[in-house]
């Protein structure tokens, strides 16, 4: 049986899940032992249009993005949403907070009406076209990566956590941040990263977004319990989770 | 059971002489303004004056993730078992009891001998409680002191510990304590002093019931106002589920290596609150509603679980769901009270 056909494409984003992906360093090495990568910027120079397997970065904010991903779509057999920008829009989509043509003569200046500055409101991968998997994180984590794809490979269905980050925060010893009235997104994000901020004594940020069923109206009454508010809480949330 | 008294001092040089052994030592240590037990370094970091640990030595019991086996897919598959020999130092009664619980649990219906085998290579060093945490309630639930369990027990009589090696691992740790005399009349009166004291004091929150009567108490409940009202808050982020120390579910993964053939089985806890928790094939999960997971918690630890172990209910009174529960909503405590008072339990 020949190797499946990976491609990786990128989209609004900084590329730092493709990084992550690099720097698996030597597995790199099994990576491309298990699969065939027939196209994958940032780490070769050959293209493809025929893979199998699809890995989008990064968001949907241009019109002839749009047109791309959907392309792209219809070529690849299993198409996976990497990292936050594709999977939930992330800090791409501060953007749809405002005005659009604010923001672009904020961004552009003078320059704002060039036609190559066309930009439209943020999109996930999802939001455009179908999507099979989604690996989360800002960014994606090395082992987590690793894992669901040879999962795929192995025609499984990877685990994907749908519990909040409190689990692995509970799991690594963190006190609460609500316990010294902080906020923090844990009890709505999805886990998987094992709590890395809450461990270096920050609040989770909401990378992965939110768990599929988040329990949104216990939030104003357990907000107060800590003198804190909705809005406080809103405002965390517009990093990674703006709609 | 051999009783003897150590002077601090003495019990210092102890726990160095331990810590030089061959044997891993873990014991209770300060982390920032909490304690956790974890590897120990030198007799100064252990600090036996604790109120509680964030989680319980069930992360050594029933390790968070343990690998089973190791398989080739097709082919073969070896058991992986764990035993390297370890020292717990530091256990409160509560915990003791919780562990003594989980030994039951794993040894009878099938005998589970990855948790086996890891269980009979730890000794425990138990220690009545010092200071009492701000949400216990051992004495509530009869665990404030523990007959059973340790290999030796420590009480702190103010300048020396009471130490009773009760098993033949606890008495050849007192090989390691050349000083120590055997008890005097006066020392043993100080312990039962301290312990009789922990049996009234270790009640932040009180029951108002015997524990016997909780199976009872919740037969009678199960359609009752307090599941819903409480869980409207639930986050189902199962923080009372990591901390708890009789929880012990877990779900089974495999992990496959690049060869996509060979690889290994894991288990890792999981909790009753997750959503995903009990869902089964084909996607039905039969308990959807975060009531119906909330109120699961109590009914494993009041009436489950006793089912399997002789009655013994499966909450220690460590109280630590109550102070890991963000939404304030998991005081065991406060729910059993609210369906006493509008039950008979004749």
């Amino acid at each position: 049986m020949s190797k499946p056909r990976v491609a990786i494409f990128d989209f609004a984003c900084c590329e730092g899940c493709q990084l992550q992906i690099v720097n698996i360093e030597e597995e790199i090495i099994d990576l491309v032992g298990a699969v065939d990568v027939v196209e994958w910027r940032e780490a070769m120079s050959e293209q493809s249009h025929e893979y199998d397997i699809a890995i989008i970065e990064g968001s949907i904010t241009r019109p002839e993005d749009e047109h791309r991903v959907q392309i792209i779509r219809t070529r690849a057999k299993i198409l996976i949403a990497l990292g936050a920008c594709a999977t939930i829009g992330g800090v791409n989509k501060m953007k749809n907070n405002f005005d659009l043509n604010e923001v672009k003569r904020c961004v552009y200046g003078q320059d704002a009406g060039m036609p190559h500055l066309a930009t439209t409101t943020t999109r996930a991968v999802h939001e455009v076209v179908d999507v099979d998997y989604k690996i989360h994180g800002c960014p994606i984590e090395g082992e987590e990566f690793k894992r669901i794809i040879r999962d795929l490979l192995l025609g499984k269905t990877p685990f994907v956590p749908n519990y909040p980050v409190c689990v692995e925060c509970k799991e690594r010893e963190n006190v609460c941040r609500y316990e010294y009235n902080e906020i923090c997104l844990g009890p709505i994000i999805r886990a998987g990263c094992g709590a890395p901020c809450p461990t270096a004594q920050w609040r989770c940020f909401g990378c992965r977004g939110l768990v599929d069923n988040p329990n949104v109206d216990a939030a104003q009454e357990v907000m107060e319990q800590y003198n804190l508010t909705l809005d406080d809480l809103k405002q965390k949330m517009v990093l990674f989770n703006s709609k | 059971m051999s009783v003897s008294t150590v002077s601090k001092d003495q019990f210092k040089q102890f726990v160095e002489a331990l810590i030089r052994s061959d044997q891993r030592v873990v014991g209770v240590q300060q982390r920032n303004d909490r304690f956790v037990f974890d590897d120990l370094a030198t007799a100064d970091a252990l600090r036996l004056d604790y109120d509680v640990t964030i989680l319980s030595p069930r992360k050594y019991i029933l390790p968070q993730k343990e690998p089973l086996l190791q398989f080739a897919a097709g082919e073969s598959y070896t058991p992986v078992h764990e035993g390297a020999p370890m020292v717990l130092l530091g256990v409160h009664p509560y915990d003791m009891a919780s562990i003594n619980q989980m030994d039951q649990l794993f040894s009878q219906d099938e005998y589970d001998s990855h948790y086996m085998n890891r269980r009979q290579h730890i000794t425990v060093i138990a220690c009545d409680v010092v200071t009492p945490s701000e949400n216990v309630f051992a004495a509530s639930m009869g665990t404030a002191t523990v007959e059973k369990g340790y290999d030796m027990l420590l009480t702190d009589i103010g300048d020396a510990y009471v130490v009773q090696a009760a098993t033949d691992k606890g008495k050849a740790l007192t090989n390691l304590m050349p000083q120590a005399r055997p008890a005097s009349e006066a020392d043993l009166d100080k312990c039962r002093a301290v312990q009789e004291q922990n049996q009234q004091k270790l009640n932040q929150h009180v029951l108002e019931c015997k524990p016997s009567y909780l199976p009872k108490l919740l037969e009678k409940n199960y359609e009752h106002p307090v599941w819903e009202e409480k869980a409207r808050l639930c986050y189902s982020c199962g923080s009372c589920n990591q901390v708890c120390p009789t929880c012990y579910c877990f779900d089974v993964q495999d992990e496959v290596n690049w060869d996509l053939k060979s690889g290994t089985r894991y288990r890792a806890w999981d909790g009753c609150l997750l959503e995903d928790f009990a869902t089964v094939a084909g996607d039905h999960n039969f308990r959807k509603n975060r009531s119906d997971r909330f109120r699961h918690r109590l009914y494993r630890k009041g009436k489950y679980v006793p089912g399997k172990i002789d009655g013994q209910i499966a909450c220690v009174g460590c109280g630590r769901c109550i102070t890991a529960c963000t939404s304030n909503i998991a005081n065991p405590v406060d729910v059993y009270n609210q369906l006493m008072k509008r039950t008979d339990i004749g």
